[in-house]
């Protein structure tokens, strides 16, 4: 089976803008898969690609094998978009916008409209199915536009950021909405600023920058490449500062009685750095590691160009500290 | 050919938004062509003698059928189009799996049904005001009004395609569409006219438009109009293949 979407070298270029620089990036069928990158990134353009509302300027776009612009109306058919903006008809009920949709996709009257009261129900909205999108909350707004994104019966769901200032009880609600049709098969592509969001629903996690592709890993992968801090509280200041020999630690740092190290797997290098500093003839009273997260990560990597493992975590040390390579 | 269920659904979409709202589709050019029929049709038209042979006021329903109809033609895909690219809401037809021909055709279609529904509303107010009971050339009458909404709505869906602003849609139907139609031979035989503005208006084709469905309703014509309806109908044709054209290259559309 071809991968739900795939693009090769894919460039959009809005005059000297180059909003996406060969951009080549695989989404497997039935993963959910996140897409994040700072403001500007290229994300709305990559999804704006594969729905047909930007023409790209080179490369190749396809969604379950279907080109993006030869196989458009194979290839459109097979997405449910719920795009950042409010793009939705005034004119009608919401319950007669979801009809239309689903009319635009190929379905029969009365299958849409089961399928338009079904959408409603499930994101919450059953009660206000002949009341006007304008006259919805934000809240109820976002809701509705998971359920046009669903109405169809899409075999590819792209939400980029379906939970944008909603509360979090919304979020999470709509998480369980979304996390329940990737369950059932559909695969998802999710762009959002929450790092929380894609740490918790996604399989595998693309990181843009520049409309280019920084790296592509599991949130687990990602969080294990970044660089936790390892806090060391001594009985006493050091005089100078400690060396720890460990290839995974990446530089210590001193504060008085405390000794910072940044290391990968922080948890691992403890027992390490807690014997060498002792054989130093320091006494160490207390340990504290702070993981990485995703977000560090994301930052870390934005930042550096892709460098995650190598660069600095993205929190600045105190300047005050005396920092040298181990 | 069976009509696709998403190009029946858009068509249907298209149709029930000007349908809903009578107040800004049937009611004005209703009060507008009474007051029309009214002044020039009752009170300035007893002053004017027969014009081809009929009453002033039986000659300038055909044209005000024609003004009506490829006005709301126009206005219709113009407004739809451009509305909803301005609230981007025809996302949800583009990002579907409809064909651009069958957007071209959904658009138009409604358009055109506007555009006729508002021609026969003005034929029946006309009516109210003089006698014509029958219509001279059926046939005629049913075709040039089918194919100049046609031709108009299709000219509106380029207008709602190229407009940038709310203004731009203001100029196109005001300082183009409405000179070209009172100029069209709508409230004059073109006999009145001679020398350069009788050649001239030869090149307005609003001038076989109001002259074809004169002569499908009164049987007055001052032009053939069979190759009137050849001309215009191959137009249409031309008209429409660009709209298909423009929206395949997403011409205001997309980027």
């Amino acid at each position: 089976m071809p991968p739900a979407i795939h693009t090769d070298d894919l460039v959009k270029e809005y005059g000297d803008v180059r909003a996406l620089d060969g951009l080549s990036l695989s989404v497997p069928e039935g993963s959910f898969f996140g897409l994040l990158g700072p403001n500007g990134a290229g994300k709305t353009t990559f999804i704006e690609t594969l729905v047909g509302l930007v023409r790209k300027t080179s490369g190749t776009a396809e969604v379950f094998g279907h080109d993006v612009e030869d196989d458009y109306r194979e290839a459109r058919d097979a997405i449910g978009l719920a795009p950042q903006e409010f793009n939705v008809d005034r004119f009608f009920p919401i319950r007669e916008v979801l009809m239309h949709k689903a009319g635009y996709h190929g379905v029969p009257d009365e299958e849409a409209a089961e399928r338009a009261a079904d959408a409603l129900e499930t994101v919450g909205l059953g009660g206000k199915a002949e009341t006007r999108f304008d006259w919805l909350s934000g809240g109820m707004k976002r809701r509705f536009m998971l359920a046009r994104a669903m109405v169809t019966d899409p075999d590819l769901l792209i939400l980029d950021e379906p939970t944008a200032g909603v509360d979090v009880e919304l979020r999470h609600d709509l998480w369980d909405v979304i996390s329940g049709l990737n369950d059932d098969g559909t695969t998802v592509l999710l762009t959002t600023h929450y790092i929380e969001e894609a740490e918790r629903l996604c399989d595998e996690v693309a990181i843009i920058d520049s409309g280019r592709k920084v790296t592509v890993a599991t949130p687990d992968d990602l969080t294990e490449r970044g660089t936790d801090e390892v806090t060391l509280t001594l009985e006493a200041a050091p005089a100078a500062v400690p060396a720890v020999d460990d290839e995974r630690v990446d530089g210590v740092a001193v504060d008085g009685r405390t000794v910072t190290l940044r290391a990968s797997s922080g948890s691992e290098v403890v027992p390490v750095a807690v014997r060498q500093l002792e054989a130093a003839g320091h006494r160490v009273l207390d340990v504290d590691v702070a993981r990485t997260s995703l977000e560090d990560v994301f930052v870390d990597v934005t930042r550096t160009g892709g460098e995650a493992t190598d660069g600095s975590r993205g929190r600045h040390d105190d300047e005050e500290a005396q920092e040298v390579a181990p | 050919m069976s009509v696709s269920t998403g190009l029946k659904a858009l068509t249907r979409r298209e149709v029930l938004r000007f349908v809903r709202r009578p107040y800004n589709t049937f009611l004005p050019p209703f009060i507008t062509n009474v007051l029309y029929f009214s002044v020039f049709g009752v009170i300035l038209g007893e002053r004017i003698s027969e014009v081809g042979g009929v009453p002033y006021i039986q000659f300038i329903l055909p044209g005000l059928a024609v003004l009506g109809a490829v006005s709301n033609a126009f206005e219709n895909a113009s407004f739809s189009i451009f509305h909803g690219r301005w609230n981007e809401y025809i996302d949800e037809a583009l990002t579907s799996p409809l064909a651009y021909w069958e957007m071209v055709v959904a658009y138009v279609v409604s358009s055109a049904l506007r555009g006729v529904l508002i021609g026969v509303l003005v034929a029946v107010i006309g009516a109210l005001f003089t006698p014509v009971r029958s219509l001279a050339n059926p046939l005629y009458a049913v075709a040039f009004l089918a194919v100049i909404t046609t031709l108009f709505a299709g000219f509106g869906v380029i207008g709602g395609l190229a407009a940038e602003d709310w203004d731009h849609l203001t100029v196109l139907n005001q300082f183009i569409l409405r000179p070209l139609v009172f100029f069209g031979g709508v409230f004059y035989s073109l006999d009145a006219l001679t020398g350069v503005a009788r050649t001239a208006s030869y090149l307005n084709p609003m001038v076989y438009m109001v002259n074809g469905v004169r002569y499908g309703v009164i049987g007055v014509s001052d032009i053939d109009p069979d190759a009137a309806l050849v001309v215009l109908t191959g137009l249409t044709a031309a008209v429409l293949a660009v709209d298909v054209w423009l929206f395949r290259r997403g011409y205001g559309l997309t980027d």
